[in-house]
């Protein structure tokens, strides 16, 4: 695991492009935010990275997949997914060379 | 020369389809038919057969099988070494390029004296060297919709080891059609990438909570062709592609061994072997950092979905058939291809890498003019047109939106120019010195012209910014043949 977040945060990771698209490999981001929100936020502070790696890259959350195809990404629990404080997400875009 | 006609019993690929599945049909045949070892096999296999879960079961498990290796490149040669070396009885290796110098610093199943022959030639006279006993089956082309279904089907698992995304969505859509457990691995630059995807396998549509997903469940939009990055551009080190290599041989080799690539239905009494099924799979990443040792970030698992209900390949309501493969449909090239391309710059905003020169050696450009190149620092670190001002896309990229925020915030400009080089800074901005652009193939410089224009380099439209066409490759065909393009 990387270092924990501080206090009201989470961790961001971005793998691969999405980390050459970032110019960083990890950063906080204030916490809770609506997992529906996530791909806004980034939009915000990177522009064009939705376009260029978010939409077909895929998520996790403290290491397992969460399905972002939904408008509001929902849990096992039926109920919408919320990030919380201390929860690490990443950005996973497919490799394909060889 | 028979092996070269094709696979075996493949006249008609079907045959050993069905004989694969009649064989899972029994317990004797499961663990595949028993017999001794030879002396050659006993000598040869001893220090992997006497690993705990392994056995003499486990070796006949690999003697009888048949893997086929799609690609003899990066991931294709080390994972081969190690598929051959554990005695797999039939090994298929498909590829149709050839072997240059610029492969050999991480395709280790080639060598210096085979530059110019076939891959699969090249690597199988390798793997004969290392191991005589398995049959080794060269394809030597491309895999392709027409070929595929023929090619994957007498196999009883397949190893992704391929370069690009079409054929990655191609082999995994037909390895779903004819049920053969995918290991999927990739990598460039500093990434590596392995899953094992569509194992046990099961049939198109079936839904019922355990069954494993197939590449477009984890994957179901390609990335854009402008962020798709081969290794002969973004690079590669070898050691990254080998680990994913080697990994994907391990995760090959223990499917087979322990016949995980049996479906759980056909043997529900076998409680242990269910529970070892990979339905819920993981994906692998592997991030190594030139900068930092060995870290956590290093290595992950990252725990994957099942089968997804609205996959186009193998989902509920699929249409996906190896007709409609073999005529056309899905067509892989487009789905992976350039969208129409964004940036129409008019043709005063463009110019020949001839013309450049010839303005520069007549002395026609204005003393302050400037050439940016976008090409990342590790390439323009081996050389550049007279002059350039190196500013690496991404980086580029970057600046143009924080440009854009600050002046939607009102404003704050200086931090702007922070990030600017010097040359370009904006409070230098000479109406009469035009900018011109170069990248390496020509494509990055007509986006990084509209950015630079957006962030108001052109002074209102009063100083020209160009894309030199064709990038640097054209340089060196057209002015300087000595440059050292990679």
């Amino acid at each position: 695991m990387t270092s924990k977040p501080p206090k009201g945060r989470f961790n961001m990771l971005y793998f691969a492009s999405a980390g050459s698209f970032t110019r960083k490999q990890v950063e906080s981001l204030p916490a809770p935010l609506p997992l529906a929100k996530l791909f806004d936020t980034l939009e915000k502070r990177y522009e064009g990275i939705r376009e260029s790696v978010l939409d077909h890259s895929l998520v996790t959350i403290n290491l397992a997949y969460v399905d972002m195809d939904d408008d509001e990404p929902k849990g096992e629990d039926g109920r919408p997914i919320v990030i919380q404080e201390g929860d690490e997400v990443a950005i996973i875009p497919p490799v394909s060379s060889g | 020369m028979e092996e070269r006609t094709g696979p075996p019993s493949s006249q008609n690929g079907t045959t050993a389809v069905s004989s694969v599945r009649k064989r899972t049909s029994t317990e004797e045949s499961r663990r595949g038919p028993s017999r001794p070892l030879t002396q050659a096999e006993f000598e040869r296999y001893s220090r992997q057969m006497i690993v705990p879960g392994m056995g003499k079961e486990g070796q006949l498990r690999l003697i009888n099988s048949r893997i086929l290796i799609i690609g003899a490149g990066g991931l294709g040669c080390p994972a081969a070494q190690y598929v051959a070396g554990a005695g797999v009885g039939t090994i298929g290796i498909v590829d149709g390029d050839v072997v240059e110098t610029s492969n050999l610093h991480r395709q280790v199943g080639h060598s210096t004296s085979r530059i110019g022959m076939k891959k699969v030639d090249s690597l199988i006279t390798h793997l004969r060297h290392l191991n005589p006993l398995p049959r080794y089956i060269p394809y030597p082309f491309h895999i392709n919709a027409q070929n595929a279904a023929d090619i994957i089907s007498p196999f009883d698992l397949v190893m992704d080891c391929t370069d690009n995304p079409a054929t990655r969505y191609l082999i995994s859509d037909v390895c779903v059609l004819v049920q053969k457990p995918l290991v999927s691995a990739a990598s460039v630059q500093k990434s590596g990438q392995l899953i094992v995807l569509n194992c046990p396998p099961a049939p198109q549509g079936q839904l019922d909570g355990t069954t494993a997903p197939c590449y477009r469940c984890c994957f179901p939009k390609p990335p854009p062709p402008s962020s798709m990055v081969s290794c002969g551009e973004a690079g590669i080190m070898g050691p990254v592609v080998g680990m994913m290599g080697v990994a994907q041989a391990g995760e090959a080799l223990k499917i087979i061994s322990s016949a995980l690539n049996i479906p759980s239905s056909t043997q529900p009494l076998d409680s242990e072997v269910v529970d070892r099924n990979l339905r819920q799979p993981y994906l692998l990443i592997y991030s190594y950092d030139l900068e930092a040792a060995i870290g956590p970030m290093s290595f992950r698992a990252l725990k994957m979905a099942g089968r997804r209900k609205k996959c186009f390949a193998c989902g509920e309501n699929s249409t996906l058939s190896l007709e409609g493969i073999r005529s056309g449909t899905p067509n892989y090239e487009q789905f992976c291809s350039l969208p129409a391309p964004k940036h129409a710059l008019s043709a005063e905003e463009r110019i020949t890498a001839t013309e450049y020169q010839n303005l520069k050696e007549r002395g026609l450009l204005p003393e302050h003019h400037l050439l940016v190149d976008t090409r990342e620092k590790e390439h323009f670190s081996f050389g550049a047109i007279d002059g350039a001002v190196n500013f690496p896309f991404g980086k580029l990229l970057m600046t143009a939106a924080q440009v854009k925020r600050d002046k939607s915030n009102g404003g704050a400009e200086p931090q702007t120019q922070m990030i600017l080089p010097n040359e370009l800074a904006l409070d230098t901005v000479d109406g009469n010195a035009p900018i011109f652009v170069v990248c390496r193939r020509g494509l990055d410089s007509q986006e990084a012209v509209e950015k630079l224009k957006e962030m108001g380099l052109d002074d209102g439209g009063k100083r020209k910014i160009m894309d030199i066409i064709g990038g640097m490759r054209a340089w060196k065909e057209e002015v300087d043949s000595t440059f050292p393009f990679i």
